[in-house]
């Protein structure tokens, strides 16, 4: 029971961590020489919650920052908040940042680390969240096909090749280390249910 | 002419409490200065201001009789600012990576970089870690890649905030070493703290700040007698001499 | 972020400050729907003047909050723009910039102004409700729900907004030492990101499992006594205010 125990603490405390450093990431701009938009690392942050979190911490990590936002705090990109932001132009992307977390935890925790195996698991997650969020986009401004790519997928592609780089190089430097702290025994333990 | 110079420098955070008001001090080139002073009593923020991490809001830092504003390229590779938290400052995953982060920053050709990455190593004794992981090293080996990292970029002024907190015996004494040899070396030494027993005898000026204000400048000697009026413990019983504040044999 | 009262609890004993977390929430949720669904001015400057009464009665720093909206300013300008450039519709007459439509100037205004109304609820909930307050209210709304530990989640909320300004803190001093080496004139980003990433993961991850020993040692458990909550009349007048100014955009 003691390990038990441990083990739950530790994933409260790691599944708070990544709520909070992607809701610091949201506020923590890099300038990039090409293209106008700054990058922001919420979704960098939301990447690598997937990698060190595996598939079911890091649904509940993203889904505390998403809970959090919508009872009005202050979390979202920016600072922004509530409801307005989900449902608003921009809530695709919000709700992807779930869809991408769950997909990479998945993949990195069937999949030993290798850049390869980590390569395909940020690729597919990044697939998905542009995939929820370019047609929410769309049909909530109301916009063409093309408008939409223009502004929800073409000003983010360097920043994306960039972060998963970063992610890559992170997950490959962390990973096995994050690994031994057993927190991926987590999947082994018979009794690891959500009480 | 003095090497570093404030003038009137004063510092208001956004929520409007000053942090540093009206300093004006002179830095001469070869000095081993000591900053000293309670907590919250500015020190930190005013040896941001030397490198133009934080911008004065009233006043001037000079580099060489020149606004270092002017050229903060050149005034952070002339002035390396060693943190208190040796974590925050290392970024590399082997510590001969980590030493030639500043000089791949400044975009030296990468012979230059070996050579100089090289000598830090040699100066700091940290040559035979060179392929290790930082994460691993003992917490005065992480203050000397501190130092090696700041080495590498060729400074005349090295600044120490804190540079003996949480430290063993051991590491206080390898990180003394070095301090002191890097002021025999020629290079200008500022060093922030308040364990001055540990290094006091080996700096010629003691400056004390008092409420984000500079309260006292001059001989050790002298300044080291009205310390108790600023929150500084009075390190010498009587009769002792400033001289044997040091740890060093 | 030190200089940010945005996340800060600023302690008072107001009417706000006393109120029950859980209605305050609720207030907050009937603001954030008035706002999705305002479309006349009038439906904004209701809300408004409403938030503005309770930063006035909660005693809040009305000069530092404007401040802080600078900070979201260039935001709410990134909003209005897009729109007013991307919706299609009638050219504006006399106006020298042709891509401008009015339907999309209209759209972004309301886009513009339902961010402002938000963050600026926001401000007043984040500055008028202690972590413990919120986490009690947190535990409370959870209870219902099946197969959620009420408990382990209040917990990572609080841990969540005790880590937010440990990290900024900590993400400003990384910034500095690397300001100190020169990293403006690192020009490769993805580098950027990894030199900015890796202390402040490594620091983070030992920051927190120094709070896992710390919770140990003091005997975490997920049992633990339940906090009662009360409501006053007040509270209630409030919520009513609230629900008020959403049937009033709603219906008029």
């Amino acid at each position: 029971m003691k390990n038990y125990e441990t083990l739950n603490i530790r994933m409260t405390v790691y599944c708070a961590l990544f709520t909070a450093l992607i809701i610091v990431g949201g506020y923590i701009s890099i300038p990039i020489p090409i293209g106008p938009v700054p990058i922001v690392l919420a979704d960098f942050f939301v990447m690598l919650a997937g990698l060190f979190l595996g598939f079911k911490y890091a649904f509940i990590s993203i889904s505390l920052y998403l809970a959090l936002g919508l009872i009005g705090l202050p979390v979202f990109a920016g600072g922004t908040s509530g409801l307005a932001v989900i449902f608003g132009p921009t809530g695709g992307f919000i709700i992807g940042y779930i869809l991408m977390g769950v997909c990479i935890g998945f993949i990195t925790t069937k999949m030993k680390v290798t850049i390869i195996s980590l390569m395909i698991a940020l690729i597919a997650g990044n697939i998905l969240l542009y995939l929820a969020g370019v047609p929410w986009l769309k049909f909530n401004m109301k916009l063409s096909w093309p408008a939409a790519i223009t502004i929800g997928f073409i000003p983010f592609t360097a920043g994306i090749v960039i972060k998963i780089a970063a992610a890559v190089a992170l997950g490959y430097a962390f990973l096995p280390q994050f690994k031994q702290k057993m927190v991926f025994a987590s999947f082994k333990q018979p009794d690891d249910g959500d009480e | 002419m003095p090497v570093l110079e404030t003038q009137n420098l004063t510092h208001t955070f956004p929520d409007g409490t000053t942090a540093v008001t009206n300093i004006s001090l002179r830095i001469n080139s070869g000095e081993f200065l000591i900053i000293t002073g309670a907590n919250g009593s500015g020190k930190t923020v005013f040896i941001r201001h030397l490198n133009g991490l934080l911008t004065p809001t009233k006043g001037k830092v000079l580099l060489d009789g020149k606004p270092i504003t002017k050229n903060i390229v050149e005034a952070r590779k002339k002035i390396g600012l060693i943190f208190q938290n040796s974590d925050s400052q290392i970024v590399g995953q082997t510590v001969e990576e980590d030493v030639g982060f500043g000089p791949l920053n400044l975009n030296l050709p990468p012979d230059e970089i070996k050579r100089v990455v090289k000598t830090a190593l040699e100066i700091t004794g940290l040559t035979a870690f060179s392929k290790q992981n930082p994460y691993f090293l003992s917490g005065g080996q992480k203050r000397k890649l501190a130092i090696a990292g700041v080495l590498a970029m060729g400074p005349e002024i090295i600044i120490f905030d804190e540079p003996f907190t949480g430290l063993d015996y051991p590491g206080i004494i390898t990180v003394l070493k070095q301090i002191v040899n890097l002021h025999k070396a020629g290079h200008t030494v500022i060093v922030v703290t308040h364990e001055l027993e540990k290094v006091l005898a080996h700096s010629d000026r003691l400056v004390i700040f008092h409420n984000g204000r500079l309260a006292e400048d001059g001989k050790p000697e002298e300044v080291i007698k009205n310390s108790n009026n600023y929150g500084v413990r009075m390190p010498l019983k009587n009769g002792e001499k400033v001289s044997l504040m040091t740890w060093l044999e | 972020m030190a200089g940010m009262t945005f996340f800060h609890y600023l302690h008072k004993e107001t009417i706000l400050h006393k109120m029950d977390c859980r209605l305050k929430l609720l207030c907050m949720l009937l603001l954030s729907l008035s706002a999705s669904f305002a479309l006349k001015l009038p439906h904004y400057l209701v809300p408004i003047s409403l938030i503005m009464l309770a930063i006035w009665a909660a005693k809040l720093p009305f000069g530092a909050l404007l401040k802080d909206m600078r900070f979201f300013g260039v935001l709410i300008l990134i909003v209005f723009i897009s729109n007013a450039f991307l919706i299609p519709g009638e050219p504006i007459p006399n106006f020298p910039i042709a891509n401008i439509s009015q339907q999309g100037v209209i759209t972004g205004l309301r886009f513009a102004g339902r961010l402002t109304l938000i963050i600026m609820a926001c401000s007043v909930i984040s500055g008028t409700t202690s972590l413990s307050s919120l986490r009690n209210a947190v535990e409370w709304i959870l209870r219902p729900f099946p197969f959620i530990s009420e408990v382990r989640i209040a917990t990572m909320v609080s841990l969540t907004f005790i880590l937010i300004p440990l990290i900024f803190d900590n993400y400003i001093e990384i910034m500095d030492a690397q300001k100190s080496r020169c990293i403006q004139l690192q020009k490769k980003p993805a580098l950027r990101i990894k030199y900015i990433s890796f202390p402040l993961l490594t620091q983070t991850f030992r920051r927190a499992d120094e709070i896992i020993n710390a919770m140990e040692s003091r005997n975490y458990s997920e049992v633990r006594t339940q906090v009662e909550l009360y409501t006053k009349k007040a509270d209630w007048l409030i919520l009513a205010l609230c629900a008020a100014v959403l049937l009033f955009v709603l219906f008029f």
